[in-house]
Formats: structure tokens, sequence, C-alpha cells
């Protein structure tokens, strides 16, 4: 599904986005990416949406390679991905209803078919209640709630999060979190930027991590941080 | 289909942020009105300046005792300053002739009852290619037996010059206020396309990322821009139709009443209000389709 080959983003003669980092991510897989701020989490999903080209190497997203990929097709690419942000990046002024359809208008959808997609993805997140509320008048986890529908509601073949719960609490965390596990099921490749130690913990799913640019582990069923590190501020037996 | 999604987008958007679309409809009003009020006053001017300059002839009044062939022997000179290519025009003006004219251009008529006979001269009327050239010609008419001793040629070098002096800084301070005006207008505009699309600039980073064409995002902006640009525009239209109808409209009544009657011309109000509306709406399409560009680029 996403494929690195030896890439390389550098912003300025001292500042290193990623450096010759490789990896291959399978279709269905649900991958964490850790690491401490400024490690690349970022620019990694900045170049997976191609916001930004690699100095060196190539991507390639979906069997398409976004290197030689045109400014133009970009926004087919992007329908492709879904992106939920912590910053939950809603389009203000416009209801929770008009957020989501916004995606499928941008496709060409017809109205009939928004009217129909529309209120099953809120259903699947449980905001059936809230169709008609601006995202203002909506908790944080409720935002996030329709910021995930919205990703979700074109079923892209990868769902790209980044820090999704760094905004929430613990527990509004998990119910988003539960959410991206049902979207995985449904064979959805998950990949997901985060800080959120226990939550990485508790999910086991594969961990890349992150330092400076470069791949310091990449390993199946993992914590957080490496066995051998030792837990920090966690406790083992969960 | 994607026509309806795109108005309905631009209503929406006008209407939450209000504020905005306001103020760029209000930028666009007062442009189209300086506009408005501008082309109908730079035409007047021209137009008076033409009609003063096929006014700037020389009468060369003819004496009542001349001869026949003493004024063909005249006439015969103003051909061949026709030929050397002085002269535009001529025409012959008898004695008759004149008193109509007289007649024609008092309103009072009955002043010219009171005449006993008509005292008015036959004249040839020449009506220069160049009025700077008027010396000239002058010079060569002068002195012929033909011509009327006491009045002689006629033309009013120091009015011709003068007016001459007159047309060129004209000219200049109607090229200066343009080019102020159009500099305004454009700055102004911009800047407030520029505030618009700056509030915008976090919905548009969205929308790219939702992946929205640019222009599929632009459309709405466009039309957005071309619903305020009309609006703007219509009301700078219905304000100028009142200020004509007010205030111009009256104001030319009271002058046209005079001796005289000068055709000057002027441009149809509804030719001028169709410009002005077409010139509103395109440049409302035009700013904020091509303000977006930058913001285009993520």
């Amino acid at each position: 599904m996403v494929v690195f080959d030896e890439v390389r983003k550098i912003y300025g003669p001292d500042s290193v986005g990623i450096d010759r980092l490789s990896l291959n991510i399978e279709h269905g897989e649900f991958v964490f990416l850790v690491g401490p701020s400024g490690s690349g989490k970022s620019t990694f999903i900045r170049l997976l949406i191609k916001e930004i080209d690699p100095t060196e190497g190539t991507i390639t997203v979906g069997g398409r390679n976004l290197n030689t990929m045109r400014r133009s097709k970009v926004p087919y690419l992007r329908r492709s991905i879904g992106c939920v942000f912590q910053d939950y990046k809603l389009l203000p002024g416009r209801s929770v209803y008009d957020n989501v359809a916004y995606a499928l208008q941008v496709t060409g959808e017809s109205p009939r078919g928004i009217k129909r997609k529309v209120p099953e993805i809120l259903s699947l997140v449980g905001l059936s209640e809230k169709g008609g509320r601006m995202p203002t008048e909506l908790s944080g986890g409720e935002q996030q709630r329709v910021s995930v529908a919205r990703a979700f509601v074109n079923h892209p073949r990868l769902l790209i999060a980044d820090e999704p719960t760094g905004n929430l609490d613990p527990e509004t965390s998990i119910g988003i979190m539960q959410l991206l596990y049902r979207i995985n099921r449904t064979g959805t490749t998950v990949i997901m930027a985060t800080h959120d130690r226990e939550m990485v913990d508790k999910m086991q799913m594969r961990v890349i991590a992150l330092e400076d640019g470069r791949l310091v582990r990449d390993q199946r069923q993992a914590r957080y941080a490496r066995a051998d590190e030792g837990p920090v501020g966690s406790s083992p037996a969960r | 289909m994607r026509l309806r999604v795109y108005v309905a987008e631009a209503i929406r958007s006008s209407r939450a942020n209000v504020a905005i679309s306001v103020a760029a409809t209000v930028t666009v009003l007062i442009a189209v009105l300086l506009l408005g009020a501008f082309i109908p006053t730079f035409l007047a001017v021209q137009s008076t300046i033409d009609d003063q300059k096929a006014k700037l002839d020389i009468s060369v009044y003819i004496k009542d005792e001349a001869t026949v062939q003493q004024v063909q022997g005249l006439q015969n000179n103003i051909v061949g300053l026709e030929s050397e290519g002085l002269v535009r025009e001529f025409s012959y003006v008898s004695k008759d002739d004149a008193l109509a004219i007289l007649r024609e251009q008092l309103r009072d008529e009955s002043v010219l009852d009171e005449l006993a006979s008509n005292p008015l001269p036959a004249s040839f009327e020449v009506l220069p290619v160049d009025p700077a050239d008027n010396a000239q010609i002058v010079g060569q008419l002068e002195g012929h037996p033909a011509v009327h001793e006491e009045l002689g040629v006629e033309f009013e070098a120091e009015t011709t010059n003068r007016f001459l002096d007159v047309v060129t800084i004209v000219r200049w301070v109607m090229l200066g206020l343009t080019l102020l005006l159009l500099v305004a207008a454009v700055l102004l505009i911009g800047n407030t396309i520029r505030l618009s699309i700056f509030a915008r600039r976090r919905e548009v980073e969205v929308m790219k990322l939702v992946g929205a064409t640019n222009w599929f995002i632009r459309w709405p902006y466009v039309i957005e821009g071309v619903l305020c640009g009309l609006a703007g525009a219509v009301v700078a239209v219905v304000l100028l139709l009142a200020l004509k109808l007010g205030v111009v409209d009256p104001l030319s009544d009271a002058t046209d009443s005079g001796l005289s009657d000068d055709g000057t011309a002027s441009i149809s109000f509804f030719s001028l209000a169709l410009i002005l509306i077409l010139a509103g709406a395109v440049v409302g399409a035009v700013g904020s389709g091509i303000t977006l560009r930058r913001f285009l680029r993520v």
C-alpha cells in the first residue's frame, strides 16, 4: 500500500525532515508511527499526501509513484487517502452534515448519493443526531468524529491520522481509537502518528519508531517503547 | 449539475462572510461610481473641445461693393490654400444667409424686425486644417480688393491660442485623473480581495486536503466575486441614475435655455450602465480568481 524507498527530505542545511527512510506498509495494516516531536512523523505524513516532495528517493502509494505524479493529479490521490488531524481541520461555518458532504461533492457525487451516504457515515461515528450542528457547538471528541467521518465517507483504501487523540482526554480517545480500529477491520490501511503511549501499548499493533528522521524500530505487535528500554511511566502488565 | 453546487457554495460563502462580501461590494460600488461619473464628463469635455475647434474658423468678410470678378478672385485664392493643405473647407455665406444664421441663433427674433436693411456682410467662412496655421492663412488673404476694409479677415488669434493651450492642459489633467482613478480602484479592489482570501486561507487549505481540484475550489469564489461585482455595479448605476435625474439633467436644462443651442454629444445612459455593470462583474471574477492562485499552491 505504502512503499518508501531511501526517502530523504531536507528542509534546509541543518534541518532534516526524513533521512534515508525505507519501509513497506501492506494493504490492511494498522500502523503506529511513534517518536518524539521533530522526529519526522509530520514530514512522513505530508510526504504521503504529496503536500511536499522528497529531496531524494521514491514514494509509492497504492501503486502510484508520487515522484512522477503531476500536480493536477494530486486531488485524486488525496481522495483515495482519508486524513484526520489533531486540530480536526473542519470547515468553519458549515454544519456537521455539510462538512462530511463536502468530501463527497468534491468527487462529483450525485445529490442522491450524498443524501444516502452522509447519514450512513454519521450513524457509524455516532453523530446521527448532530448533523445540523456547527463544529463550534461540538466537543473536541465529537469534532474529531466528524473529521473521521469525513475522512472515511469515500471509503479510502488508506487512512492517515496525525495525533488524532492529541487534544482529547483518555476516555474520548478510546472512542476515537475504537472507530479507527473498526475502519481498519473493513480493510482500510490505517497509519496513525501518535504520542499516546498507553494507547499504543494497549493496541499491540505494528510500531514504526522514528528519531531525527531515521527509522529506529519497525516491529509487529509492539509496544510504544522497546521491551528492553523498560516502561516509562506506565505499568508493563497491561 | 456542478454549476448548481458552485452557485450554492458561492451564496453560502458570501452569507458566511457577510462583512467581507459587503466590503467587496462597496469597493466595487465606489470604483464604478467614480468611473460612471467620469466617463460622461470626459466625453462631454472632449465633445466640447471638438465643437469649439470647429468654431475656430476664419471669416473673410466681403465688402458690399465688391464686383463678381473680385469675389471670384478671392475664392480662387482660398481654393489655392485648400490645395496647399492649409484649408480643410470653406463656404460662401451671402448677406441673406448671414441674416438667417443670426436669426436662428437668437431666441427672440423680433429684434431683427427692427432693422431697416441687412447690415451683415457676405463672407467666406474658412475652416483651417489646423487652427495653429490661422495666421498664415490670414496673411495670404488680407489686402485682397474684395475684402471688407473695416471688418477684413477676422480670426481671434488670442482666443485661438489660448483655446489650444487650454485643450492641451485639459487633456493632460484628464489623463492624469484617469490614471489616478484606475490605480485607486485597482488598489482598493485588490486589497479587499486579499482580505477576503486571507480570511479563507484555512478553508482553502482544508478543501485541498479533502481532494478538491483547484477549479472546484475556485469556481464558487469566482461566482461570489461576480455576484459582489454585479451588486456593487448595480447599486452604483442606480445612484448614478438618481444623480443624473436629480442634479445633472435640471442643470443642463438650465444652461440650454441660453441664447444658443449646443449639441454636445454624450453617451446614452443605457450603454453606460451596461458597460459599468459588465465591468463590475469582470473585476469581481478576475479579482477573486487571480488572487486565489497564490493560496491554491498547497
